[in-house]
């Protein structure tokens, strides 16, 4: 590159990214039950929301359980009351840690969050943050804020282009004409990508101030101001001990979060928003835990089709610090380490397995896993036991002559 | 440059139609299923960020039905309505999903997108599940249509003239859309086609929806 060309790109950078941190004007906090003229760019994104809403209500992931559905939609309205009757909840049956809020009020809530809240206090500081978008407006603020920022960039890329052109024909040789124009060219892709960084920073602006929202509804309600820091640490401890190092490495998950990583700064901040107010009560584990037991073995089993053992035994683990719902925790427990098939794993599924059978609420599928386990050890007392305890627990069960013709071969001693 | 205003709709000749003139051509008196067409528009503005326009999809969904009714109206078929905002049962929701899928597999395939070097005809069909759709609206065909398009915004013409003097090229906005029909005894695609609007076919207004539901319609065996 020649001298001016470097000093053409040098001066043209520093003007692009002063213009291109120029961030939008805020606009107000929603006023309730209004909706957007057609003809504007967020009646474009409700309409689009409506289509979305509709896909969603008839979408096969979608938990058709009406007590759960309603106790996530009082919650919302207890939490937001002048929202209440625009916000539509509807639970999904997808096991990632998620919710969302569409400008038009149509919301979804993910059960791989359900799974991971450990209070109502937790839950309510995720739906509060999803209702700060949704009141702010943070959608169409974004869907602008890229307009305007494409909008710069494409002006500065022109101005570029075309002061480039000019350097590049009164330069007087085709080699510093090229480097001119090489030049432009790089100065273009840095004009690009301080766009796509401004887009980020921007979000992630709204999604501080959406914790800040999302705290100040979740203690106005009575939750306890410790919960939104408490749930942030859990996600965080529950991603450092994924099995894959990219997830660790990142520190992201594909949530309300995902934008960018879960950051230790959030976390504070959220945890001196909490010092600064009254202590509350500790959220009541116990209750929140009655509400998704009925689902808790099914949430289970998607969160293992994750394949993600590291972070479903975390999981696992906070779970079972309540000593409750000990039969089918330890079962998936159980579950985890036999399809993970790491080193030492068998014999730690066995354990598990084994653990399980002790409580009433054990799985009969777990009686069966214990004889295949122990079959497969060679403890042919044990595997005959598990067998037929299975059989009497599940005499309906659909592999009932499976396991009949495993006990047959423990009996002829040819079981391998 | 010049060619980009003046383009009219064009159209491409459905590889379905030879199998379809002998097995699928619907007789006279066929009860025929319109799916409300699945139509969103945008403004492509001077940057290049599409803004979803409510206002233009409705009155496009309205022209181009109004369109599709006239032109079965005309061949005395006996219609009925589907409107898929209104759609109660999951079946039927995964059904336009499906149909939705497979048209975009026909138009990838069929129309030059992607290129198998070996494998040369298809037998599309959403499956005998499609059934239930004809069991629900008490229809014997379905005709589908689907279309997804911007339309540059002032601004955007002007950036894409001046960017291209200086030697950039900007896309511009375009609209596409495909039209199928469904046999739903068999769930068989008997025929589709695919068209790209040109400027003097603008389904927003009345007028642009009948020379586009024309194009989209060519030798539809209805």
């Amino acid at each position: 590159m020649t001298r001016s060309a470097r000093r053409f790109a040098g001066v043209t950078a520093l003007v692009t990214v002063a213009a291109l941190l120029a961030a939008p004007a805020r606009s107000d906090p929603r006023t309730p039950h209004l909706r957007p003229a057609e003809n504007t760019d967020e009646g474009g994104i409700w309409s689009l929301s409506d289509k979305t809403e509709q896909q969603a209500k008839l979408s096969a992931e979608r938990n058709r359980d009406p007590a759960l559905n309603a106790y996530v939609q009082g919650l919302t309205c207890k939490l937001a009351a002048e929202y209440c009757d625009e916000i539509r909840v509807y639970v999904m049956d997808r096991p990632f840690f998620n919710a969302s809020m569409a400008p038009n009020g149509y919301t979804e809530v993910w059960s791989g969050l359900l799974l991971r809240a450990e209070t109502e206090d937790e839950l309510a500081f995720v739906l509060g943050h999803e209702i700060g978008h949704f009141a702010e407006n943070h959608s169409i603020e974004a869907q602008r804020a890229m307009k305007t920022r494409a909008n710069n960039a494409l002006a500065l890329q022109v101005l570029v282009s075309a002061v480039a052109m000019g350097a590049a024909v009164g330069s007087g040789s085709p080699q510093s004409a090229s480097d001119i124009m090489r030049a432009a060219g790089s100065v273009n892709d840095l004009i690009y990508l301080s766009a796509i960084a401004g887009y980020f920073s921007y979000s992630r602006e709204n999604e501080s101030e959406a914790d800040t929202l999302g705290f100040r509804r979740m203690v106005k309600a009575g939750y306890d101001p410790a919960a939104g820091a408490e749930m942030w640490r859990s996600q965080i401890d529950e991603t450092a001990a994924s099995t894959f190092p990219k997830v660790r490495e990142a520190q992201a998950r594909a949530s309300i979060f995902s934008t960018h990583p879960l950051s230790v700064e959030r976390v504070g901040a959220l945890q001196t928003l909490a010092k600064g107010s009254p202590a509350g009560k500790t959220g009541d584990r116990k209750a929140y835990r009655a509400v998704i037991r009925p689902h808790l073995a099914a949430w289970l089993r998607d969160d293992l089709r994750r394949r993600d053992y590291g972070e479903t035994l975390a999981l696992i683990h906070r779970l079972e610090s309540l000593e409750e719902d000990q039969g089918v925790l330890a079962f998936y427990r159980a579950e985890a380490y036999r399809q993970r098939r790491g080193e030492g794993d068998l014999i730690r599924a066995r354990e598990a397995y084994t653990a399980s059978v002790a409580f009433v609420d054990a799985p009969s599928a777990a009686w069966r896993n214990l004889g295949d386990l122990a079959a497969q050890a060679g403890d042919k007392a044990a595997a005959r036991s598990a067998y037929e305890t299975y059989l009497v627990r599940a005499p309906q069960a659909q592999d009932r002559w499976l396991v009949e013709a495993s006990l047959k071969k423990l009996a002829e001693g040819t079981a391998t | 440059m010049a060619c980009l205003f003046l383009a009219a709709c064009t159209t491409t000749n459905t590889r379905l139609a030879d199998s379809a003139k002998s097995a699928g051509k619907p007789p006279a008196g066929a009860k025929v299923l319109i799916v409300q067409p699945d139509i969103e528009l945008s403004l492509l503005t001077v940057s290049g960020v599409p803004e979803a326009r409510a206002d233009w999809s409705k009155s496009a969904r309205d022209n181009v039905r109004a369109e599709l009714k006239a032109a079965a109206n005309a061949k005395s078929l006996s219609l009925r309505e589907l409107d898929p905002s209104a759609v109660e049962e999951p079946k039927v929701a995964q059904l336009l999903r499906l149909n939705e899928a497979v048209g975009g597999s026909i138009q990838g395939f069929d129309y030059g997108l992607y290129k198998l070097p070996t494998k040369k005809g298809f037998d599309w069909t959403l499956g005998e599940g499609a059934r239930a759709l004809g069991q629900t609206y008490d229809a014997d065909y379905a005709l589908f249509t689907f279309s997804r398009g911007a339309f540059s915004s002032g601004g955007r013409k002007a950036a894409m003239v001046g960017m291209a003097l200086l030697g950039v090229s900007l896309p511009a906005a375009q609209q596409t859309a495909f039209v199928s029909l469904v046999d739903l005894k068999t769930g068989r695609v008997v025929w589709y086609n695919f068209a790209v609007a040109g400027s003097d076919c603008d389904m927003r207004t009345p007028e642009g929806a009948k020379t586009f539901a024309a194009a989209l319609l060519k030798d539809a065996p209805l």
